[in-house]
């Protein structure tokens, strides 16, 4: 079994939902406090929920990411941790550095909640899946656009870095880009929600398999 | 001492909010080429001579009152 | 100030003024004034409706709490219980609509985890004007990005909404939010009346501001050059500190370390304070100026009326103090003993250690005014005596004009802007007729909306009653049975005689509706004077319903799923209405309805029982414009279509009738369950190929999705 970290800032809203996701596939979750300080070695891995830390005020993720509790996960990246960012974890590892590029306002300009299908553009040491397989799951965001200057685009092709496309681009973002993942491949971010799609019930179970990470990039 | 931050989406990235508004303006009949929505902040610093607070306010805005990624700020003292 | 001018200011009239002056035995001295108008307002005392409230079915086995608090309960039996109430906020929508809308999510979130409730749910009944109408395109944009800012930032899903354009929305809109929220196992219920001389009265959440204060008296007055700094603010929701005053205040109640709570809503902490008084037959006091300000200039009269959000007043032990402020510091909040109770059965209102007045809140609460509103008994002009009613023309060309309408039209632009699935529960969103939510036990809790304002148009009775009995089938279709109903009551002027006769038709129907389906109305608000220029809105009593299903799993889908399905039309009532087609080409229509209430009501529950007991792969209920639109809506999903053979009207809107599928294999077996109800079910066509053939219609799936698709760009041209 292993132990997950799963942060917490004032304003995240898919704490326990994660939380759930985690214990369906038999790990053992565990709250870190956004003010604490944490260290590394107490845990095997570490997921960012999604929600509005912060209110999503001054840029999305961008409070949050000073937080102590950051400090922590960088030195958890160090040791080259799995650390798994989905939706507003995407935008906090992003605006912490932590990954590449940054999102924006979605083009329209709004809110979109929506069924997106994604597609494995390159391994990560999270989840089983294939490069080429797809997954269907909701997304739910304003602030989701991922951008990066083209250079930058350049190097994440180059260094394989991309690790979801969407199939039918539905925010904006550059080169269809749904998640990305850093240069070593244990710090991943998505904008869409794989925890939302854990049961028949919710309409798709493709997302169960991300809650596992197989160390392989 | 007052200092103002405008923190501007670079050029070469999509404002989409600066979109927004100058269509509808251009729907009102207003002529113009371009518009862009930032952000303007104003920090009030306790620093004893300008040269230091202009020191504290730009150490404020690279901890991450902007985005170098995709925004610029320029610093302005009030 | 004048007299004159002092009564239209604190909006009180002439005869509520010299009860005023009896009761006290003198004439009001200040801060009583602010008392007086704010507990004394419509909002407050429901003056003009209370009468005929008080008649309304609002008990049964399951229910826990019902009107009295901030919102009702019911019990759901396996140690799980649901808080709902629906509100209101119609007059500060229509003058700023973002803050409006968003501030009215942020109240009714506020009214269910004062009792302890995690709120897991959220729905909106909204009414707009024509799309042509002035600022209308401003009005619907800005309130769908409100809801959308609150909701999906304090992270409940919007699981379910209804939204209606008419031209008698024009100048007032209606926005009415409903809110659901969950109690497990050991999870305290928690009330509002103060206990226990000695105990400490504890304001926590934002500071206040101006906001509010005064605001509908200003509204109808002219400016003078003193007026500025007076001028009330538009209310601002700040829903980050909403998130964390939800959570915070969920943890000092799990901790047993809260007596009583309730929050500021309107009439802000007045009403709060004299409530929780009156309803503890106790005492309170309370130092004003201990309540944290925004502004330092305000007065003790600012801070009684203000109306700012995200505050709440409780009442803890002494030694709990403490350790209830080290939580809620904890998450970033402020926790500020700002009086205690006290013996004598008095609010004392202080300001600076000085007593401003005591006044006995039974006095206020109980005297408030209540007025037996002259109204006639309803006589229907719409009804049709023997049912005979001429079917609507529907073709290819008018099925297709109705779905390219804002009123038959794709809505979805409204809805995708909301997060429907944060939590990860949600099994059915707004997409779907009934929204649904998976409960820790593994079943399933229901939320659907009611009130068709064209059924109110056409017989305030009939609507009544189908605002009721329509969600509660929409409910059976997808297996659930009816619990509970919350309400708004959205009416023009209550001291129009037509308007009180409409709205005490509409409760009557409402009303027996509820009893017999035994879904008694525990919650909800009045929302009178819904009127602009002489011009008052339909009446609109919208509701919300909640209802139980034994498993989340396989609720029925909402549209065609599988080529071959058999197509089965089941009638649970009789009547039908020439409905919303009538009303789009100006034509007055005619209804009929004959069907004891009770029968429906058994109906419908054995109804629900069969779809549970067979593998029902979708269902829908025939809705507005009658059946030829609904099959279309059932083709949307998955392009597939229909061919129907049927003789029965194709564009009358029945009351009611509900059109399954199921597999070939299984349409005997459902066709003899229903019969051993005695319901009437005929099989009506078969799910097939892209096409929807039904006599001289005949329209590829695509145009349909087409034209449902282009009318929100037609409609809104604006808002994309």
């Amino acid at each position: 079994m292993s132990r997950v970290g799963v942060l917490r800032f004032p304003g995240t809203n898919c704490d326990r939902d994660i939380w759930k996701s985690i214990e369906l596939k038999g790990h053992t979750p565990q709250w870190i406090w956004y003010q604490d300080e944490f260290s590394p070695e107490d845990f095997d891995a570490f997921l960012v929920p999604g929600g509005f830390s912060y209110g999503d005020y001054l840029r999305s993720g961008a409070l949050a990411a000073l937080s102590p509790a950051m400090t922590s996960l960088k030195k958890a990246d160090a040791q080259g941790k799995p650390i798994f960012g989905i939706c507003n974890g995407f935008q906090i590892l992003c605006e912490a550095g932590m990954l590449p590029g940054a999102l924006m306002r979605n083009e329209n300009g709004r809110f979109i909640d929506q069924w997106v299908t994604l597609k494995l553009e390159n391994k990560s040491g999270w989840t089983p899946a294939k490069v080429g397989e797809s997954f269907r799951m909701p997304m739910a965001h304003a602030d989701g656009r991922f951008f990066i200057n083209e250079e930058g685009l350049k190097d994440l092709k180059d260094k394989g870095q991309v690790w979801l496309t969407y199939t039918n681009n539905p925010n904006g973002s550059v080169a269809d880009i749904a998640g990305v993942m850093n240069e070593r491949g244990n710090v991943v971010g998505m904008m869409p929600h794989p925890d939302r799609a854990l049961f028949e019930w919710m309409g798709s179970t493709d997302g169960l398999q991300f809650f596992d990470w197989t160390g392989e990039a | 001492m007052k200092f103002a931050l405008k923190v501007l989406p670079k050029p070469e990235v999509l404002d989409t909010q600066g979109r927004a508004v100058q269509s509808t303006l251009q729907s009102h009949g207003f002529d113009l080429s371009e518009c862009h929505v930032g952000k303007y902040i104003v920090l009030e610093v306790n620093a004893s001579n300008p040269a230091e607070g202009e020191k504290m306010a730009t150490a404020m805005a690279e901890k991450g009152l902007y985005n170098p990624l995709i925004e610029n700020y320029q610093l302005e003292k009030l | 100030m004048t007299l004159q001018e002092k009564l239209k200011l604190y909006r009180i009239n002439e005869t509520e003024y010299a009860r005023i002056t009896e009761l006290l035995g003198r004439e009001p001295q200040g801060v009583e004034w602010a008392v007086f108008s704010a507990l004394w307002s419509e909002h407050c005392s429901y003056k003009s409706s209370k009468v005929h409230l008080k008649k309304l079915f609002s008990q049964s086995e399951r229910v826990l709490q019902s009107f009295g608090e901030n919102a009702g309960i019911v019990d759901l039996g396996e140690d799980e219980k649901v808080a709902f109430k629906m509100e209101s906020h119609n007059h500060p929508s229509f003058i700023e609509p973002y803050q409006g809308a968003a501030t009215g999510v942020g109240g009714i979130l506020r009214d269910i985890f004062t009792m302890g409730a995690r709120p897991i749910a959220l729905a909106n009944y909204l009414c707009f004007g024509k799309p042509t109408a002035d600022r209308m395109s401003e009005l619907v944009d800005g309130v769908v990005r409100g809801i959308g800012g609150y909701g999906n930032c304090v992270g409940v899903p919007t699981v379910s909404g209804q939204t209606n354009f008419h031209e008698s929305y024009d100048g007032n809109i209606l926005v009415n939010a409903m809110a659901v929220g969950l109690f497990t196992k050991d999870d305290p219920i928690c009330l509002s009346q103060a206990k226990g001389v000695g105990n400490l009265v504890v304001y926590v959440g934002a500071k206040t501001g101006r906001d509010g204060v005064h605001g509908a008296s200003m509204a109808s007055e002219s400016f003078d050059e003193d007026s500025e700094s007076k001028r009330p603010t538009v209310q601002i929701g700040d829903p980050f500190f909403e998130k964390l005053l939800i959570e915070s205040c969920l943890e000092v109640m799990k901790q047993d370390l809260v007596v009583a709570i309730q929050d500021m809503g309107a009439a802000g902490l007045t009403s709060s304070g004299f409530e929780m008084a009156d309803k503890g037959s106790i005492g309170i006091t309370l130092n004003l100026d201990h309540v944290p300000l925004r502004d330092e200039t305000m007065t003790p009269e600012d801070v009684l009326l203000s109306e700012s959000q995200e505050r709440m007043l409780l009442i803890c032990k002494p030694e709990k103090l403490k350790p209830l402020q080290d939580i809620f510091h904890r998450w970033g909040l402020d926790a500020v003993a700002v009086g205690e109770v006290i013996e004598d059965p008095v609010v004392r209102l202080i300001w600076k250690g000085e007593t401003l007045t005591e006044m006995s809140p039974k006095m206020v609460v109980d005297n408030a005014p209540q007025y037996e509103r002259p109204f006639n008994p309803w006589t229907s002009a719409t009804r049709s005596e023997h049912g005979e009613i001429s079917d609507g023309d529907v073709n290819n060309e008018s099925l297709l004009a109705t779905l390219s309408h804002v009123t038959g039209g794709d809505k979805s632009w409204v809805y995708k802007q909301y997060d429907q699935r944060v939590g990860a529960n949600t099994a059915q969103d707004c997409s779907n007729p009934v929204g649904a939510v998976a409960l820790p036990s593994g079943r399933a809790l229901g939320v659907v909306l009611g009130c068709r304002p064209h059924i109110m148009r056409q017989d305030a009775w009939l609507g009544g009653m189908d605002s009721i009995a329509y969600p509660a089938i929409e409910l059976a279709s997808k297996g659930f049975e009816a619990l509970a109903t919350t309400d708004c009551l959205n009416f023009g002027n209550p001291e129009k005689k037509e308007v009180m006769t409409e709205f005490v038709a509409a409760l009557d129907g409402m009303n027996k509706a509820c009893e017999a389906f035994v879904a008694p109305i525990i919650s909800g608000n009045v929302s009178f004077y819904n009127e602009t220029l002489d011009k008052g809105v339909s009446p609109t009593p919208s509701t919300g319903l909640v209802g139980l299903r034994p498993s989340i799993d396989n609720i029925p889908a909402s549209g065609f799923t599988s080529e071959g399905n058999s197509v089965v039309l089941v009638t649970l009532a009789k009547g039908c209405s020439q409905g919303l087609l009538w009303e789009n080409q100006n034509k007055q229509g005619q209804f009929f309805f004959d069907t004891e209430l009770a029968k429906l009501a058994q109906d419908t529950k054995n109804f629900a029982q069969v779809v549970n007991s067979l593998d029902v792969t979708a269902s829908r209920i025939v809705g507005n414009f009658g059946l030829a639109y609904t099959l279309s809506r059932m083709t949307l999903d998955r392009g597939l279509g229909a061919r129907i053979q049927w003789d029965g009207p194709a564009g009358l809107e029945p009351l009611y009738q509900v059109v399954l599928t199921v597999a070939d294999t299984q349409k005997e077996r459902l066709l003899s369950s229903l019969a051993s109800h005695n319901i009437d079910a005929t099989v009506i066509g078969v799910v097939t190929g892209d096409r929807l053939i039904w006599n001289d219609l005949d329209l590829s799936t695509r145009d349909i999705k087409e034209s449902y698709a282009s009318s929100w760009t037609k409609a809104f041209p604006r808002l994309s």
